[in-house]
């Protein structure tokens, strides 16, 4: 038998005894394509100007994963060469060389890693036509199926794998060279006589590291960049001491309450977690570390994409949409000129903002809700302008009483306006309260119509009120090109410089495209990061329990023997495997959780639809990051089941 | 109290039979101390296997305390293990992420005993065993003799009836067998314990009051000490392997 074949035959073996392994290789290969197949695309790029740093940005992130893959390469080999020191002193005790064996085990491994590429490849391409066509709905561009094989992103995710293989396996071969017979042979009984140590600096460890961990969650949640730096710092001190102490504060707990510890199967669940933390420490407080910072960055992106989501909605609800300080009629003038020219207007008014003698429904607004004043006055908008607005947005007809107010106001302030019952007086012109709408009208700035909400009220009580604001709305035949949106945001700018103050525009086509521009370039890679990240620190938990199977056979063989019935072997085994699992999440879910909330919180009233909206984010990234895990821990629970339970 | 009938056990498909056990038959009275003897292969570990229902008989009875053990149903057979028998292995089988207290008190837990009763209990038995400074430790911090002796006080600690050993003194040295074997002398006599040990160490069968001797799946001999000293039992024991042939270059 050749080197080669049989090399050939363990890469085979090793596919199939690390199935979970092989898996996640795939999955980050496919993945790492898909995300170069972005970088590559003429057709993404070309899509808007705002994705200028998309490729870069990928490639970051790729550089991110790139270390976790590595990672997992590098701890799977050295797992594996543990595991089989024996197979490969046999090899140098049959007379083959040292440097042999290592070539033999990097040829099998190159090979697990080269099929994987091809295969991840084969996958990557159906998960890049999926990226493209989120992508293309982003941009409202219609998606047409096209097989893209890019040469490029080929190679890309080839030149990484081979980074990831090269750094992972030096450490392993640098091994297998210096190793003589005697540890190849006997390596894999060096763990069997792990301590469970007990020790009172570990119990101090623990106390300490659970009060560092306190600390660290309120300190990130105070919202100051220096002290949310401390309190990461706490954080993760606070992850490795208590994962690192855990194997001794439990028994401790346990050893003061021996009714306890005899009760149910809470002697075989905490000892063997307690055995197995021993061993795994570090590992579950780095993928604790890594899961906390998944989920955080998971959340922030989805708070961001809701903050640039209610942006766009707010202020778009005409395809353009100007308002100039300059107090004259005239102030709209040069981009009227522009716009006549090039753009299919179908309907558009011009208009302005009004202020009224007095603050007192801002003052009623401040004082009941979340809000901050922009002006020392109600802003005011007349009748008139208002029903023609509402007519070109398509809304609903309202109806109009004599003598009475009407709000718009954002949908947050919908209750509190609702319940404000007071008379305005507007120059002595005395009306009685209406109506409150609540549709986008363009009110989360303070040059919009009104911030927040605007007073509409008859004509005239307006006749001799100034105006604050001019204003230009419309909407046009079909969406405006980005040249376009460029070419009036040239007049604002040119405007900006030869006269006080600032013009607002906002053109709905380009607000979308940089949207969803962001939107690619925020959540994408967050995703591509969070995705790996879960099936890395997964997988790594499942080589480590399934590498136990042995130990758990005979375990349970044993308790068979001494009468354990079936239904409670069933039991401690679920939970065994449940508490094993839910260890390094628990804290992570602890620390990440109220710091999304404070996130939430500290957008702009309004930004968000309310609470609800805060507890769909919490439950989108959970179920996302839960998802994925729960796959691999089914996967793996199914599979232990079978080979460890007794058969009987 | 215990009553093996007829007992037969094959192994194999329909052209390869092999003839585990042979129409074995003996009783066992309370409060007795049986060895079982005989070479590798002669099934004698298939006997304790049948006894303690950890294997099925292909033909015969076994009775223990008048209950057909070979009628049991699958469900009732876990409650009639951790009930009725305790179990000594030749590789002490101590779970090793348990101390010593622990796996001596799981016996007690699987029986779901009073969680605030376990720890007295386990102190008690390892009190007679001379394991109470050793019930902290882990398996791996103690020595063989202590391993065993924890097994031991597991096989008794919940009241089993009867206590099957497996080769007890395979795995331990001279000095440590013999302070074993007195262990479940005293087990036997002071505690009442009964007992059923299978070896094929003529010095380990000797501490026994009767000796029963398999060939081939077969009743061979039987050998009972009586008022004999154990030295002269233990030649007794020799001759009876001498005559047993083949393998005695093995057993010596």
């Amino acid at each position: 038998m050749t080197f080669s074949k049989l090399s050939a035959r363990n890469a085979k073996r090793q596919a199939r005894d690390y199935l979970v392994y092989f898996v996640t290789i795939v999955m980050a290969a496919a993945l790492i394509y898909a995300f170069n197949g972005l970088v590559f695309s003429e057709e993404i790029r070309n899509l808007s100007h705002f994705l200028d740093s998309l490729p870069l940005i990928i490639v970051l992130a790729s550089t991110v994963i790139i270390c976790i893959v590595g990672w997992l390469v590098s701890y799977t080999t050295r797992f594996m060469l543990t595991k089989r020191s024996r197979e490969l002193g046999t090899y140098v005790l049959l007379g083959m060389e040292n440097k042999q064996v290592a070539r033999l085990f990097f040829q099998e491994n190159l090979m697990v890693g080269g099929i994987a590429i091809v295969c991840g490849t084969l996958l990557g391409n159906l998960l890049f036509q999926a990226l493209r066509a989120v992508t293309l709905a982003l941009f409202h561009v219609p998606y047409t199926f096209s097989f893209s094989f890019s040469i490029g992103a080929v190679l890309l995710t080839a030149a990484y794998f081979a980074l990831i293989y090269l750094f992972a396996l030096r450490r392993s071969l640098r091994r297998i060279n210096r190793m003589k017979i005697y540890d190849l042979l006997y390596l894999d009984r060096q763990n069997e006589n792990e301590a469970v140590k007990k020790s009172g600096r570990r119990r101090i460890l623990f106390v300490v590291s659970i009060i560092l961990g306190i600390i660290g969650t309120v300190l990130l949640l105070l919202r100051n960049l220096m002290l949310g730096i401390i309190g990461a710092a706490l954080i993760i001190a606070f992850l490795y001491g208590f994962f690192l102490s855990f194997s001794s504060g439990v028994p401790d707990y346990f050893d003061k309450r021996p009714a306890k510890k005899f009760a149910g199967n809470n002697l075989l669940i905490f000892r063997s977690l307690a055995s197995k933390l021993t061993t795994m420490g570090v590992i579950m407080a780095t993928i604790a570390v890594l899961f906390t910072a998944t989920l955080i960055a998971e959340g922030t992106g989805m708070v961001f994409n809701a903050l640039f989501q209610s942006r766009t909605e707010q202020t778009t609800c005409f395809d353009i949409y100007i308002a100039s300080n300059g107090w004259e009629e005239a102030s709209l003038d040069d981009y009227m000129a522009y716009i006549d020219e090039n753009i299919d207007v179908r309907a558009d008014y011009r208009y302005g903002v009004y202020a009224a003698d007095n603050d007192t429904v801002t003052q009623y607004v401040e004082a009941n809700s979340d809000y901050w004043r922009n002006f020392e006055f109600d802003t005011l908008m007349a009748m008139s302008d208002y029903l023609a607005l509402r007519e070109m947005l398509g809304y609903s007809t309202v109806e109009v009483l004599d003598g009475q107010y009407i709000i718009h106001c954002q949908p947050y302030l919908e209750g509190l306006m609702s319940s404000y019952n007071k008379p305005l007086t507007v120059d002595g012109y005395e009306m009685a309260p209406g109506k409150v709408y609540t549709e986008h009208f363009t009110q989360s700035l303070w040059d919009g119509n009104g911030r927040g909400f605007i007073l509409v009220v008859p004509n005239e009580a307006l006749t001799t009120r100034p105006v604050i604001h001019r204003t230009y709305a419309a909407m046009t035949e079909t969406p405006l090109s980005e040249a376009t949106a460029t070419a009036i945001s040239d007049i604002r700018d040119a405007k900006d410089k030869s006269i006080a103050g600032y013009d607002t525009v906002f053109i709905k086509a380009a607000i979308q495209a940089e949207n969803a521009s962001m939107y690619a370039m925020i959540i994408f890679p967050l995703f591509y990061l969070a995705l790996v990240l879960t099936m890395v620190a997964v997988t790594i938990l499942t080589i480590q329990l399934l590498s136990d199977t042995d130990r758990y056979q005979r375990q349970y063989a044993l308790l068979d023997n001494l009468g354990m019935e079936r239904r409670e072997m069933e039991r401690s085994l679920f939970r065994q495997f449940a508490i094993f699992y839910a260890m390094p999440t628990l804290p992570s879910l602890l620390i990440s959780l109220p710091f999304i909330f404070a996130l939430g919180s500290a957008l702009d009233a309004g930004v968000l639809t309310g609470i609800g909206q805060l507890w769909a984010i919490v439950g989108i990234t959970l179920t996302l990051f839960f998802a994925i895990y729960i796959v691999y821990v089914f996967a793996a629970y199914t599979s232990y089941r079978k080979n460890v339970l007794p058969s009987r | 109290m215990l009553q093996v009938q007829n007992v037969e056990k094959y192994y194999g498909s329909k052209n390869n039979v092999t003839k585990a056990l042979d129409r074995i038959s003996f009783e066992v009275r309370r409060g007795e101390f049986i060895a079982i003897m005989g070479a590798s292969g002669s099934g004698k570990t298939t006997l304790l296997n049948c006894i303690s229902t950890i294997d099925t008989v292909s033909a015969g009875n076994i009775l223990l305390d008048g209950e057909n053990v070979t009628e049991i149903s699958g469900s009732e057979l876990a409650k009639f293990r951790r009930e009725r028998l305790g179990f000594i292995f030749q590789d002490f089988n101590l779970l090793d992420t348990l101390t010593l207290e622990e796996n001596i008190g799981i016996a007690l837990t699987i029986n779901h005993a009073d969680p605030k009763s376990v720890q007295g209990n386990v102190r008690e038995v390892a009190h007679q065993l001379g394991i109470v400074d050793a019930l902290e430790k882990f398996p791996y911090q103690v020595s063989g003799g202590q391993k065993q002796r924890a097994a031991c006080a597991r096989a008794m600690v919940a009241g089993q009836s009867l206590i099957l050993a497996d080769e007890p003194t395979g795995a331990l040295d001279s000095k440590s067998s013999k302070s074993l074997l007195e262990i479940m002398t005293g087990m036997n006599q002071n505690s009442g314990a009964t007992i059923l040990m299978v070896t094929h160490d003529a010095y380990s069968a000797s501490y026994a009051s009767r000796i029963l001797f398999l060939k081939d799946g077969r009743l061979f001999n039987e050998l009972i000490r009586g008022e004999r000293s154990r030295q002269v039992f233990y030649h007794e024991t020799l001759d009876v392997l001498a005559l047993l042939g083949g393998d005695v270059s093995d057993l010596l």
